[in-house]
C-alpha cells in the first residue's frame, strides 16, 4: 500500500461529503417541486402524455405505474434490439441482436443492471446505443429515485397511503437531476479525451505491421449517463478500462466520483425531507463504515498480492518502478488503489463498470465486492435504490431494538407493527432466495455448468457472483463465465427482474402502509436514530443479516479458494 | 418462435409483479386490534 493509494482514497471520500449537502438540497427541491426552470417542457410532456401532474397516486397505482412503464419500455427494447439491421446509425451493419440475448439486455437495462453478455461493439448499433440503453439509463435510474422519494413521503406525512405521482417523479428525476449533470460530464469527458462520435469504425495499422479494427461512437455522452445513474453498461465490452472510454487519471477520477455521488446526496436528500437532517447523516455515517471497511480490506488483499508469486521469485513489493502486488487484470495506468477504490465503489452501488477484472483479484480482494452486492449495495447503493435498501434495514434495526427493550418500536414517528415488518421481512427474503436458488440450480445442472471456464472454488464464486450482480441490479461480471448461452441468457435476465421488482413492491407497499399512519410525537421509549449507537447498530444488522444469508455459499467459494492459495493450489 | 417466448415471459412477469402487489395489500390489512393505532 502507497501513501499515494491513500491519498486517492482520502480525497475521494472528502469530495463525496463535499458534494452530499448541496446536491441533496437541490434534489429535495426537484422534487418537492418548487424547483422551477423546466416548467414549460414538464408542462408540454404531461399535456402530451395525458397526464395529471396533480394527481397524488395511492400506493398500488404509483406502484402500477411503475411495473406498467417498465413492461412497455423493456417490451420496446426488446423489438428494438431484434429490429437493429433495418434501423437506422449502424454504419458497421450489425445484425439483429439474438432473441436470448435481446431479452437479457433488454430487462438487464430495464432494471438499472446493465448486465452486458456481448461486446457493445459488436453487437450494439449506434442507435440501440443511443436510443434504447441509454434511455433506460436515464429512465431506470430515475425510476429508482421515484421509488425512494415514494417510501420518504411515506415516512414523512399521513395521506392515505398516497406517495405522489411516479409520472411526475420520473420527469423530474430525469429533466432536472440526470440530463443537466450527464450534459456537464460528458463535456468533461470529452475534454479528458473519451471519444464522441458517429464515424465508421477505423482500420490502421499497429507498430507491428498487423492490421487492427478501432471501434468508434458516442461514447462520451453514454458513459456520463452510465456512471451518474450507476448503470454501469460499458460503451465497449472492456468497459472503463478501455482506453476510448477512460483515457486518463482525471478521466478515470470523474467517473469513480460520479458512480457514488448522487446516492450520497439522496441520503441526505432524505435527511431533509423526513425532518431530521441528523438521522440522515447517520445512515451516512453506517454507509462511510462499511464503504472504507470494504475498500481498504480490497487495498490489502491486493497490495500483499499472491504469495504463490513471491514464493516463485516475483518482486511483489510496491517501489518507484514497480506496483508491487497482484496487478493481474488490473490497468497499469490506474494501479492497485485505483483500481480497488472503483471496485468496492461499484459494488456499493448497483454500478458495476470496471476499470479492472474482479476475476483477477485475489479471493479476498474479489470476496469484497461479492459481499458488498451481497448486503443489498446499499452502501450509498444505486441512485434511489440504495437508500430504499438503507431504510429496509433502518426500518429492521428499530424493530429489533424495540424487541430488546420491549416496547413497539418507532421509525421517524412512525408506529412499526405487523405488516410494516412483513413487508421488510419479503424485502430482506427474497434477495438471498433468488440468487442461492439460481445458483444452486445452475451448479446441478449441465446447462449451467457448461459455462464454466474454471473449476472448484472460483467455479462456484463465478455462478454466485453473476447471479448475485444481476440480482443486485449491479451488472459487473467476474469474468470466467460463458454467459451467452439459452440457459444463462434467461436466467440472468430473470434474476436482474426478480431483483429489482419483488423488492421494488415490498418497499412501496411499506411506504404506503406508513403514508397511513399518523405521526406520534418522540417519548422516552423513542429508540433515537441519529446517535453513534444507532449506526454501530444498523452497521451490525446490515452485516449480520447479509452474513448469515451468505456465509455458507461464500465459505465454499472465495474463503476456500483463499485458504487453498495460502497452501500452494490456484483454481 | 422464440421472440413470442420471451415476449409472453415479460408479461407475464409483470402479471405476476401486479398479483403480488396486491397480494402486499391483502397482507397489510391490518388486524382489528391494531387499527385504531393508524
Amino acid at each position: 500500500m502507497t501513501t499515494n493509494g491513500w491519498l486517492l482514497i482520502l480525497v475521494y471520500s472528502v469530495l463525496l461529503l463535499a458534494v452530499t449537502k448541496p446536491l441533496g438540497v437541490y434534489m429535495v427541491r426537484v422534487y418537492d417541486g418548487s424547483l422551477k426552470w423546466l416548467a414549460p417542457l414538464e408542462r408540454g410532456i404531461y399535456r402530451v402524455c395525458g397526464i395529471d401532474p396533480e394527481e397524488d397516486q395511492h400506493w398500488t397505482r404509483y406502484t402500477g405505474a411503475l411495473l406498467l412503464f417498465s413492461a412497455v419500455s423493456m417490451l420496446v427494447t426488446y423489438v428494438a434490439l431484434r429490429l437493429q439491421a433495418s434501423l437506422p446509425l449502424n454504419p458497421a451493419g450489425l445484425p439483429a441482436v439474438a432473441d436470448r440475448q435481446a431479452f437479457e439486455t433488454a430487462a438487464s437495462f430495464t432494471t438499472n443492471t446493465n448486465w452486458q453478455s456481448y461486446s457493445g461493439e459488436q453487437v450494439m448499433s449506434y442507435f440501440s446505443q443511443m436510443t434504447q440503453l441509454a434511455f433506460h439509463n436515464f429512465t431506470s435510474a430515475a425510476s429508482g429515485m421515484a421509488a425512494v422519494v415514494a417510501l420518504t413521503r411515506g415516512i414523512s406525512r399521513r395521506s392515505g397511503g398516497r406517495l405522489g405521482n411516479f409520472w411526475v417523479d420520473l420527469v423530474r428525476g430525469t429533466f432536472y437531476i440526470l440530463l443537466p449533470l450527464s450534459v456537464i460530464m460528458a463535456l468533461l469527458l470529452v475534454q479528458q479525451g473519451v471519444i464522441q462520435n458517429f464515424v465508421n469504425y477505423v482500420t490502421v495499422t499497429t507498430v507491428e505491421g498487423a492490421k487492427q479494427v478501432l471501434a468508434m461512437g458516442p461514447a462520451a455522452s453514454q458513459i456520463a449517463i452510465k456512471q451518474l445513474g450507476t448503470n454501469g453498461g460499458g460503451f465497449f465490452n472492456a468497459n472503463s478500462a478501455h482506453p476510448f472510454e477512460n483515457p486518463t487519471a482525471i478521466s478515470n477520477f470523474l467517473e469513480m466520483f460520479a458512480l457514488l455521488m448522487l446516492p450520497a446526496a439522496m441520503v441526505y436528500m432524505f435527511g431533509r425531507m423526513v425532518k431530521n437532517v441528523k438521522h440522515g447523516w447517520a445512515l451516512w455515517a453506517a454507509m462511510y463504515v462499511l464503504f472504507f471497511g470494504g475498500v481498504a480490506t480490497a487495498y490489502w488483499a491486493e497490495a500483499r498480492g499472491n504469495p504463490i508469486h513471491a514464493a516463485r521469485g516475483v518482486d511483489v513489493v510496491a517501489s518507484a518502478s514497480n506496483p508491487g502486488g497482484n496487478m493481474e487484470g488490473k490497468e497499469v495506468r490506474f494501479g492497485i488503489a485505483a483500481s480497488v477504490l472503483w471496485a468496492t465503489a461499484t459494488t456499493d452501488a448497483s454500478n458495476g463498470s470496471v476499470n479492472a477484472m474482479h476475476d483477477s483479484f485475489t479471493p479476498l480482494g474479489g470476496l469484497v465486492p461479492l459481499v458488498n452486492i451481497q448486503l443489498g449495495e446499499l452502501i450509498y447503493g444505486g441512485v434511489g435504490s440504495g437508500l430504499y435498501g438503507m431504510i429496509m434495514m433502518a426500518v429492521l434495526t428499530v424493530f429489533i431494538a424495540g424487541l430488546m427493550v420491549g416496547r413497539t418500536p418507532e421509525y421517524l414517528g412512525k408506529k412499526i407493527q405487523s405488516r410494516e415488518v412483513r413487508m421488510v421481512m419479503l424485502y430482506v427474503l427474497i434477495f438471498p432466495a433468488v440468487i442461492l436458488t439460481f445458483t444452486a440450480a445452475s451448479v446441478l445442472l449441465p446447462a449451467g455448468l457448461k459455462g464454466l471456464n474454471n473449476a472448484g472454488p472460483h467455479g462456484l464464486s463465478e455462478i454466485l457472483y453473476a447471479f448475485s450482480s444481476t440480482t443486485g441490479n449491479n451488472g459487473s461480471a467476474f469474468a470466467g463465465l460463458t454467459g451467452t448461452t439459452y440457459y444463462y441468457n434467461t436466467m440472468l435476465g430473470l434474476a436482474t427482474l426478480f431483483g429489482r421488482f419483488a423488492m421494488m413492491v415490498p418497499m412501496l407497499a411499506l411506504g404506503g402502509f406508513l403514508a397511513e399512519r399518523r405521526t406520534v410525537p418522540e417519548s422516552a421509549g423513542t429508540f433515537p436514530v441519529t446517535t453513534p449507537l444507532f449506526v454501530v447498530l444498523l452497521v451490525g444488522v446490515v452485516v449480520i443479516v447479509g452474513a448469515l444469508t451468505f456465509f455458507p455459499a461464500l465459505a465454499l467459494g472465495p474463503l476456500a479458494e483463499h485458504l487453498a492459495m495460502q497452501a500452494g493450489r490456484l483454481f | 418462435m422464440l421472440d413470442i417466448v420471451y415476449v409472453v415471459a415479460t408479461l407475464s412477469f409483470f402479471g405476476l409483479m401486479w398479483a403480488y402487489a396486491r397480494a402486499c395489500e391483502y397482507l397489510g390489512r391490518e388486524p382489528m386490534g391494531e387499527k385504531e393505532q393508524l
